[in-house]
């Protein structure tokens, strides 16, 4: 069907052709808008944990993980700087519940680390390995994909026993992954809905 | 016998709008405009009787200095667009 629709009549399956047409499209726009949160909190993560590696490597002091919460503040207004782009792409059913997920992961990230950091000590990259690989992993079954979710689990558990059996600058090379990751969801949402 | 179908919705424009306002919480004027192709001046006619038969509501505001119309699909709309589906595949089978 052209992408100019009239105000004209038409048979049962022209109808139902229209519905499936839009119903697709329409999901199709939402979902691709979805997909550049995925590479901008890849990229950062990315970028962050690699830089995180190299200070905390060069000087030797773990000062540096304080350069985490960089992140989420470079990475919020950003986001609102890309969607406001398309401040006309409405929301629908999964990339609502897509935002709600990762935006509790986020919480869950920054409140532990700030009270591993200030309170109670504990193997935080374990954590928020575990909470990253299940974030994503909920992501790939909420959009069906296998390999997402399969990402997710790698992610998830071998971060876990990863960050088990290696230490102190090590342990943030796990994060890198897990940044390639979501990009590669991202340009996995960006083919699977072109 | 077949259903008879409800004419406000047999119509390819206002069917489109239904087909899309069914999957979303709302949608702005300027992206329905997008996903149909469809005229502004047609558009805003369709939408005008789809909210006088309450199958949507239109909601006028701004969105900063700029005019912005949110169009959202009503419980009687949902109600209907699932009715004329039902009756579209009685149709087909």
């Amino acid at each position: 069907m052209e992408n100019n629709i009239e105000n004209k009549e038409m048979t049962a399956q022209q109808s139902l052709g229209i519905i499936t047409e839009m119903i697709n499209n329409s999901r199709r726009t939402i979902l691709q808008n979805s997909a550049k949160h995925f590479l901008l909190w890849g990229i950062l993560l990315t970028v962050t944990s690699l830089v995180i590696y190299e200070l905390w490597h060069v000087t030797g002091s773990p000062i540096w993980n304080c350069a985490w919460f960089v992140m989420p503040a470079l990475g919020f207004p950003i986001v609102r700087i890309l969607d406001g782009k398309h401040s006309d792409v409405p929301q629908n059913e999964i990339n609502k519940q897509l935002g709600l997920i990762w935006l509790t992961y986020c919480i869950f990230a920054v409140i532990i680390s700030v009270i591993a950091m200030l309170a109670v000590p504990m193997n935080i990259s374990l954590v928020i390995a575990v909470l990253l690989g299940f974030a994503e992993c909920i992501s790939g079954f909420l959009l069906k994909n296998w390999t997402i979710t399969i990402g997710g689990l790698i992610l998830g558990i071998g971060g876990a026993v990863a960050t088990s059996l290696i230490y102190n600058e090590a342990q943030l090379l796990i994060f890198t992954l897990g940044g390639i990751i979501l990009v590669v969801t991202g340009l996995i949402i960006k083919f699977q809905y072109k | 016998m077949f259903p008879k179908l409800d004419p406000l919705l047999h119509s390819e424009l206002r069917l489109a709008v239904m087909s899309i306002l069914a999957g979303v919480d709302s949608a702005e004027f300027s992206y329905i405009k997008k996903q149909t192709g469809a005229t502004s001046g047609n558009l805003s006619v369709q939408l005008d009787k789809l909210s006088a038969a309450g199958y949507i509501s239109v909601e006028k505001g701004f969105k900063g200095k700029v005019p912005c119309t949110t169009c959202k699909i009503t419980p009687t709309g949902l109600t209907a667009f699932e009715n004329y589906v039902n009756s579209l595949k009685e149709y087909l089978i």
